[in-house]
């Protein structure tokens, strides 16, 4: 990788040279301006990408992303005080302005409403952990939650890439393009940066392959998508008529022509393209290894749930993760949707929940015993939170919430992160953060952190100026490092 | 000109008395208010002089561009100004030396420089003055002046923001994160340092205190101590920190960084817990507010400064470890600049014994070794056994059986081992556990049973020895079988069923009866079907429940007519591919009924004619392939009707059936609807689908139209 970088800073092109000697001085001392660090000693190169800047606590991620905004007032923020106060008017003093969707901006009252569904606590750390969930109460002790999330973003498509790209826009690199451009790739086998989507019976939200974009960054790093057919990986197999062997030829004659083309533009995506041909021709061994679940062993199965054979379900992937993430695949990212629910809360969170809840906690027990939770880190959460009032009819027996980006709850799991504690809290009305509010770019600066990274210096210029993961933002959470 | 530049000298001359007179006799005066007051400008009016003396010299250095005599009466006239200005600035600051706490070192060193600094301007101006021409004298007293300047401006900007205060930035500050440190280092002392230490310093010294040393903070200021130990209410450094920003006494004073919130909690919760200098956070009660706040604030208030780990090695050879990169082997340093090395191995069918020897350049370096799923037999482990500095090392679903693993014994370093899935047995696990530093053993799903396991913790209490952390004893339901076939079948075709996991017993049936786990058929190998069938089939196997079932129509390909037309044209949205797509063998996708494999009507029903050659055997019946997706409106066909006969005026009402139509919403589905038909050689047929006239009660749109979607009719 290292070499392919500084091979493409030698072909400057004519443009870039007399650009760069009419800048010269004075980026110097610009430079110095900007970066504080410039004169106390320390190396002012660029940083060689492919490592961590620093001793990684986790060294790889799957990132279990509930697409739709999973209620956290129904799962892990226990908030008795809503059912106390069923029915009554959201007060103003808790409100505080916040503004609405427009879903419920017309909706003449607010009035709050509790959880359907009992909450228990559980584990040496007494986490509250709600009767949706049975299997995940069990691992609590493994689990760090964050309670206090908060986003800028009010609906699902901003929230939703504001969490995957540290931007409301899209175009943006995603965390795993990030992660790969930072890190490499453990494997030169596979994709450093590989999504997998499930779906579940809940009100849906869409996902875009902006999602899992390498936006600016080179193609090498953007997210490859498997299919949630039995083929999980499309057109990998070589077509009737044509074996490896001619593959091998054809490559290797295709390559000579990219280099060609190449040595002639020198545009860097060329070179990303070759190498692309490369691993997706030693993909065709590793992944039906990878795919091939019918070799986990029985208890494993049992582990995750039968639904984990049948290809596109959120178990399938769960195991799949596993296994990619244990073949040194830097970042799994998984989208499961249908946690959208703006009615009928009662009918659709339970079996939102049953998708979810046995393969999750097999996921991270499963990276236990097999001696990887330490080095990976699990993240499971939604794109923001839901309203403590209801949204649309209350009847007795069900329920809507709506969007709420003030307050939210994530967990995440392994790597580097403090098992068994609650980082964070909201107010008893679960609507406003009272302590240790923890943003976006916060979260993301965490991760960056946790994987060695530092997200100041994890950075690519772009159109004039250097971008990060966390912009101009972002603050390393020190609270839930162990 | 001139007469002005003499006026100014003369004026400058009686200041500089001025300034004499009050250097000698300072201690003996007390100044009037307004005089304190034009002291209080000294820092404004500083910036002058030093202006003055800087451009002074870049004029020197320019005067080539100049007009000579236009020059000489300019830059005279810099001088002058800047003299008068420093005799000014250097008499106010006197006046403000008078009225502030300054430390007596700094404050002399600055005054004296000051003066020092007026009286060579002073002369400066003089000299250009009076000897006009440039000499030696001139040069030298001018290169002093300027020296002068930036020392007086440095010692002035050291009692104003604190020693050091240029440098600073460059000084890594070391946050006391010593375990050993007391709380009022980690946590207290850092607040001080930030908000107060730049006015309660030596040099400085306001209110007498000083706060940059435990003792004279202890001892307090000229009021006296600064707080009483668990009365934060009581202790003035708390009383003045609320007082309003307008008061005077407020601190920090209005325009310096104030305090936030968390920290004035911080010094509040101190003092309470008793103002205790010499405590650590673990030393207090664990609930008391001042350990939890202050163990919060050391977690963010720091920047973590990770302990990097040293090693006693150096890095290995960077070309020697690129050579030992393939697709199937990494190396890697474990970070930036980290002699530290981790190698992982990929691709079971490259792995051979001879990768594991070509690390052996690099056994010094390596410290994390990864062969998980790569077939490592016990011989292997005697290479592995020389990398001395190994600390973490998979061996996850690796070949060995544990015969080798004393070699392992002699990794003093090793804290991690990884064996799931091996079969290793308790037995070979003994060299292991004496190993000073191991810390993990992994030895999930192998021989070694949870007894073992017991009893191995209880004698080797360091090692955490880890075998299954996840137990249930729930029975779980299976998946569904799946079908492996996708459209139509075609004559040898078959179907072909499929579960994943082994073991499994797939029953089934194509009558429409439930299958259940003994009486139906067992699916052992791919059958062939002659008409279209709806197959219904389940798994089973020993310790679990049976699946939900499979349902699913198999569609058979039929007697192919050589012309079909249609009669009535489709919805425009839904066209489908026209005449031929009823018949070209082509099924839809459940999901998406714009696909041109469908002919949608809402409107009108669908009346297609069908036209066979002379001879074709006997058609028995015929299958009507439609969708079904009742949330959107798409119902199985009201009615059906089946016209035949020789042509088309010749045909005849043959058959006329009613569909059973759904109670309650389902899921979408596509079902074929089998109509048998009395025999008989025709040769052409007409086929009407009516779509459902009006939606039921219980659909949310009832009482409309609703659709009726085909993709493929079906002659047997």
């Amino acid at each position: 990788m290292d070499n392919e970088f500084i091979k493409n800073r030698m072909h400057v092109t004519r443009r870039h040279f007399l650009g760069k000697m009419s800048l010269g001085l004075g980026s110097v001392a610009l430079g110095s301006l900007l970066i504080p660090d410039l004169f106390s000693g320390k190396d002012d190169t660029p940083f060689p990408v492919g490592l961590p800047h620093f001793a990684p606590k986790a060294k790889r991620i799957i990132y279990l992303f509930q697409n739709g905004a999973p209620s956290q007032l129904e799962s892990f923020d226990y908030k008795p005080l809503l059912s106390k106060m069923r029915g009554e008017e959201l007060p103003a003093s808790i409100r505080m302005g916040q503004r609405l969707t427009g879903m419920t901006s017309g909706q003449k009252n607010f009035p709050l409403v509790g959880s359907h569904f009992k909450f228990q606590q559980y584990g040496k750390s007494g986490a509250w952990v709600s009767e949706l969930f049975p299997n995940t109460a069990k691992i609590v002790d493994e689990l760090c939650f964050i309670k206090s999330m908060h986003t800028e973003a009010i609906n699902h498509d901003p929230a939703l890439t504001f969490m995957q790209t540290g931007a409301q826009q899209g175009n943006r690199p995603s965390m795993g393009a990030w992660l790969s451009y930072g890190l490499g790739s453990e494997n030169k086998n596979l994709p450093a940066f590989c999504v997998l989507l499930s779906r579940g019976r809940g009100n849906g939200q869409g996902v875009y392959s902006k999602l899992w974009t390498n936006g600016f960054l080179d193609s090498i790093h953007q997210g490859v998508q498997f299919s949630s057919s039995e083929e999980r990986v499309l057109y990998l197999k070589d077509p009737n008529g044509r074996d490896r062997e001619d593959s091998r030829k054809m490559l290797d004659h295709l390559a000579q022509l990219n280099e060609l083309n190449y040595q002639e533009f020198g545009d860097p995506e060329i070179q990303t393209r070759i190498q692309q041909y490369e691993m997706a021709y030693r993909m065709q061994t590793a992944v039906p290894e990878l795919t091939d679940l019918a070799q986990e062993p029985d208890h494993i199965i049992k582990m995750y749930g039968a639904d984990c054979l049948t290809p596109g379900t959120y178990a399938s992937n769960c195991l799949l993760a596993r296994k990619l993430s244990e073949a040194g695949v830097r970042f799994v990212q998984l989208y499961h949707q249908g946690w959208d629910q703006h009615g009928n809360m009662v009918g659709e969170m339970p079996l939102q929940a049953q998708d979810v809840d046995r393969a999750t906690a097999a996921l991270i027990m499963d990276l236990k015993q097999r001696g990887l939770l330490d080095e990976t880190l699990v993240i499971w959460g939604g794109e923001f939170g839901r309203t403590n009032y209801c949204q649309g009819d209350m009847s007795n027996n069900n329920y809507g919430r709506d969007h709420h980006p003030r307050c939210y709850t994530i967990w995440m799991a392994g790597g580097g992160v403090k098992p068994g504690i609650a980082y964070g809290e909201s107010d008893e009305f679960g609507y406003n953060i009272i302590r240790d509010p923890v943003h976006v770019n916060d979260f993301h600066a965490t991760v960056l952190h946790l994987m060695g990274l530092n997200h100041e210096q994890l950075n690519f210029k772009h159109l004039g100026r250097r971008y990060r993961l966390t912009d101009v933002a972002g603050k390393v959470v020190k609270g839930i490092l162990a | 000109m001139l007469r002005t530049s003499r006026l100014l000298l003369n004026i400058i001359f009686f200041l500089q008395v001025l300034l004499l007179f009050l250097f000698f006799f300072e201690d003996r005066l007390s100044l009037p208010v307004w005089l304190q007051v034009a002291g209080r400008l000294h820092p404004a009016l500083l910036h002058l002089p030093i202006a003055g003396v800087v451009f002074g010299v870049v004029l020197e250095f320019t005067q080539g561009q100049f007009k000579k005599k236009a020059f000489e009466k300019f830059s005279l006239n810099v001088l002058v100004l800047t003299s008068l200005s420093a005799s000014i600035t250097a008499l106010m600051g006197v006046f403000l030396a008078q009225q502030g706490d300054y430390g007596a070192d700094a404050l002399t060193q600055h005054k004296n420089s000051g003066i020092v600094l007026s009286f060579l301007c002073y002369f400066l101006a003089l000299t250009r003055f009076y000897a006009k021409r440039r000499d030696i004298l001139y040069y030298g007293l001018g290169i002093v002046t300027a020296g002068t300047v930036v020392f007086a401006g440095h010692s002035g900007s050291e009692l104003t923001h604190g020693i050091d205060f240029v440098l600073q930035p460059l000084r890594k500050s070391s946050p006391t994160e010593d375990a050993n440190a007391s709380a009022f280092q980690q946590v207290v002392y850092p607040i001080l340092e930030r908000k107060c230490t730049s006015c309660h310093n030596r040099t400085k010294a306001k209110g007498r205190l000083i706060m940059t040393s435990l003792e004279d903070l202890i001892k307090g200021g000229k009021n006296g101590k600064e707080w009483v130990p668990g009365k934060p209410a009581e202790s003035r450094m708390i009383q003045y920190i609320h007082l309003p920003v307008s008061d005077d006494d407020h601190m920090p004073p209005d325009g310096k960084p104030q305090l936030t919130k968390q920290e004035i909690k911080l010094l509040e919760s101190w003092i309470a817990a008793g103002a205790d200098v010499e405590k650590k956070l673990t030393d207090l009660p664990e609930p008391d507010s001042f350990r939890i706040l202050g163990t919060a604030s050391l977690a963010t208030m720091y920047i973590v400064q990770r302990e990097e780990k040293t090693y006693p090695f150096s890095g290995a050879d960077e070309e020697s470890i690129k050579e030992m990169n393939t697709p199937f082997c990494s190396v890697f340093p474990l970070y930036q600049n980290s002699p530290a090395l981790q190698a992982d191995f990929f691709i079971r069918e490259s792995f051979q014994s001879s990768s594991l020897e070509r690390l052996k350049e690099v056994k010094e370096q390596l410290v994390v070794l990864n062969l998980s799923k790569m077939p490592v037999t016990d011989n292997d482990l005697r290479v592995i056994g020389t990398f001395d500095n190994l600390e973490k090392l998979n061996l996850n679903f690796t070949k060995i059986d544990g015969s080798g693993l004393l070699s392992l014994s002699s990794l003093r370093h090793l804290e991690s081992l990884s064996l799931a899935g091996t079969s290793v047995t308790t037995q070979s696990l003994g060299p292991l556990l004496t190993m000073p530093s191991l810390r993990e053993l992994f030895v999930w799903n192998t021989q070694v049973s949870e007894e073992d396991k017991v009893k191995l913790s209880a004698t080797y209490p360091n090692v955490t020895i880890i075998t299954t952390v996840f137990k249930d004893d729930q029975i779980l339901r299976l998946s569904k079988p799946l079908l492996v076939n996708e459209g139509v079948l075609k004559k040898g075709d078959s179907v072909h069923l499929r579960h994943s996991m082994p073991g499994v017993t797939i029953r089934y049936t194509l009558d429409g009866i439930n299958p259940d786990s003994i009486a139906s058929s067992t699916y052992e190998q791919p059958f062939s079907l002659t008409t279209t069938s709806t197959l219904k089939a389940i798994a089973c196997r020993q310790g679990w429940y049976c699946s939900e079932m499979l349902e699913t129509t198999c569609f058979v390909e039929g007697l192919k007519p050589k012309g079909a037309h249609l009669m009535t044209p489709p919805d425009k949205a839904y066209p489908g591919e026209g005449d031929k797509s009823l018949t070209d063998g082509r099924k839809g996708f459940i999901e998406d009924f714009k696909e041109p494999s469908w002919l949608g009507y809402q409107n009108n029903p669908l009346a297609a004619a069908f036209e066979f050659d002379e001879g074709t055997p006997e058609k028995h019946s015929i299958v009507i392939s439609y969708g079904k997706n009742t949330g959107s409106h798409i119902f199985p066909p009201e009615a059906v009707e089946v016209w035949a006969g020789r042509n088309s005026q010749d045909a005849k009402l043959i058959k006329s059936v009613k569909v059973t139509q759904p109670v309650a919403y389902d899921t979408p589905q596509i079902s074929a609807l089998l109509i048998p038909l009395p025999a008989a050689k025709h040769t052409y047929f007409k086929v009407v689908v009516k779509p459902v006239s009006k939606l039921p009660t219980w659909h949310s749109a009832k009482g409309k139209k609703g659709w009726v979607f085909v993709d493929e009719v079906f002659f047997y």
